[in-house]
């Protein structure tokens, strides 16, 4: 399809940090001595193993509540989706949005996504090799952008603490989303988005 | 394979198959780099001294500054999502804006160092690890959340974390990967 020759194809490797091409015979990269590898080791595996680690820590991360919100003497938990209704009953349906956008739409797309670009790799798809590279740098793009909910919680706890009036405390689920956060980002990362292209050569 | 060699200041190459940008020559990229990267570093040091956002009710103040924020997730028993936060939005950015600074300013007196290669290779691991421009968002829905509850009144550190912000988006965007690995390269070289 392409005229473009790959390295690949001449034994080149590309370095994954510093995009230098060596002869794929090195286990080094001579300019930054990065390990060199034609493709990331493992790819789909440790996607895979991420991914899966990633859907068990959002369970938690939904259902205890990410902050306690204690008002003079009666304490109040909420859990993240229970703070978007509770945003939207307080009539601030654009931060709500922000916050379902941010902290439920894009952790459980990006899941999604890079199952599917995994699903793919090996497999006939109705997208395109150039719009799966798209679904890809989108995916890395927006990942740490779910941080979002876990800094509002930082921000609110160091903020508000008003003894015996207001004061809010952090939860557990703070912590298994931000690791839910961390392992989609590095199951991103450890994908090579070439597979996706390496399948498109070989049936053609 | 692309031959990206005949690239001149201010052209751009991508990628022929997916169309992602693969690398840019851009004018005095390294003495913006040096520019924008030392004002960063001193919008965070007043963002660092000065009141982030004050609180009250009901005739109680609460001052919140910047370095509180893990620290009071320290104190709620949270030491490890405190340490993910101080790295997220302090550490990690400070150290990649110092070692950028460093190393453009090197490059930009076309002076070769041993420490560079280690240097480049840590800012390029750790670039995507910071995040400045998502706790400014995180700041904008705590305020409209709280906004409710009481009053709350932004402090110059939130000004000055804000140009931060930018001043360390504007010199990670200049510090193309490709062309900074080939002058380093270059110089190591010819020493």
């Amino acid at each position: 399809m392409s005229a473009v020759a790959t390295g690949a194809s001449r034994e080149l490797a590309s370095c994954h940090l510093c995009y230098k091409l060596a002869p794929n015979s090195l286990s080094h990269c001579p300019r930054c001595g990065s390990a060199l590898h034609l493709r990331k080791n493992d790819s789909i595996q440790r996607t895979l193993a991420l991914l899966f680690t990633a859907c068990l820590l959002y369970i938690p991360a939904n259902l205890y509540p990410i902050m306690y919100t204690e008002q003079l003497g009666s304490t109040e938990a909420s859990t993240i989706l229970g703070g978007v209704v509770l945003l939207i009953e307080l009539g601030s349906l654009p931060i709500a949005m922000v916050i379902f956008v941010f902290s439920v739409m894009v952790p459980s797309a990006k899941i999604m996504a890079i199952f599917y670009l995994v699903w793919t790799v090996e497999r006939h798809s109705p997208l395109g090799p150039r719009q799966r590279s798209l679904m890809y740098r989108v995916t890395e793009l927006i990942g740490k952008w779910s941080m979002v909910d876990v800094f509002v919680v930082a921000i609110l706890v160091a903020l508000v603490h008003l003894s015996g009036l207001l004061v809010i405390r952090p939860g557990i689920a703070a912590l298994s989303f931000a690791g839910v956060v961390i392992v989609t980002m590095v199951a991103a990362e450890s994908f090579d988005c070439r597979l996706i292209w390496d399948n498109m050569e070989e049936t053609k | 394979m692309v031959d990206v060699s005949e690239l001149t200041t201010g052209m751009s190459a991508s990628c022929p198959r997916c169309g992602f940008m693969l690398t840019r020559k851009r004018r005095d990229a390294y003495r913006r780099i040096i520019a924008f990267a030392s004002a960063g570093l001193i919008f965070l040091f007043v963002a660092n001294n000065y009141p982030f956002l004050s609180f009250s009710s009901s005739g109680l103040e609460s001052v919140m500054t910047l370095r509180q924020t893990p620290g009071a997730l320290w104190a709620n028993d949270m030491p490890e999502v405190s340490l993910l936060v101080a790295a997220f939005i302090l550490v990690i950015p400070a150290a990649i804006l110092l070692m950028m600074l460093a190393l453009s300013f090197s490059l930009s007196q076309d002076r070769y160092h041993a420490w560079m290669t280690p240097v480049a290779k840590t800012i390029f691991l750790a670039r995507n690890w910071s995040m400045v421009e998502v706790f400014i968002i995180g700041v904008i829905v705590s305020l409209v959340k709280i906004a409710a509850m009481a009053t709350v009144e932004i402090g110059l550190a939130f000004w000055a974390y804000a140009a931060f912000t930018i001043c360390f988006t504007l010199s990670v965007a200049h510090l193309d990967r490709y062309q900074c690995w080939q002058d380093i390269e270059r110089l190591g070289v010819a020493r």
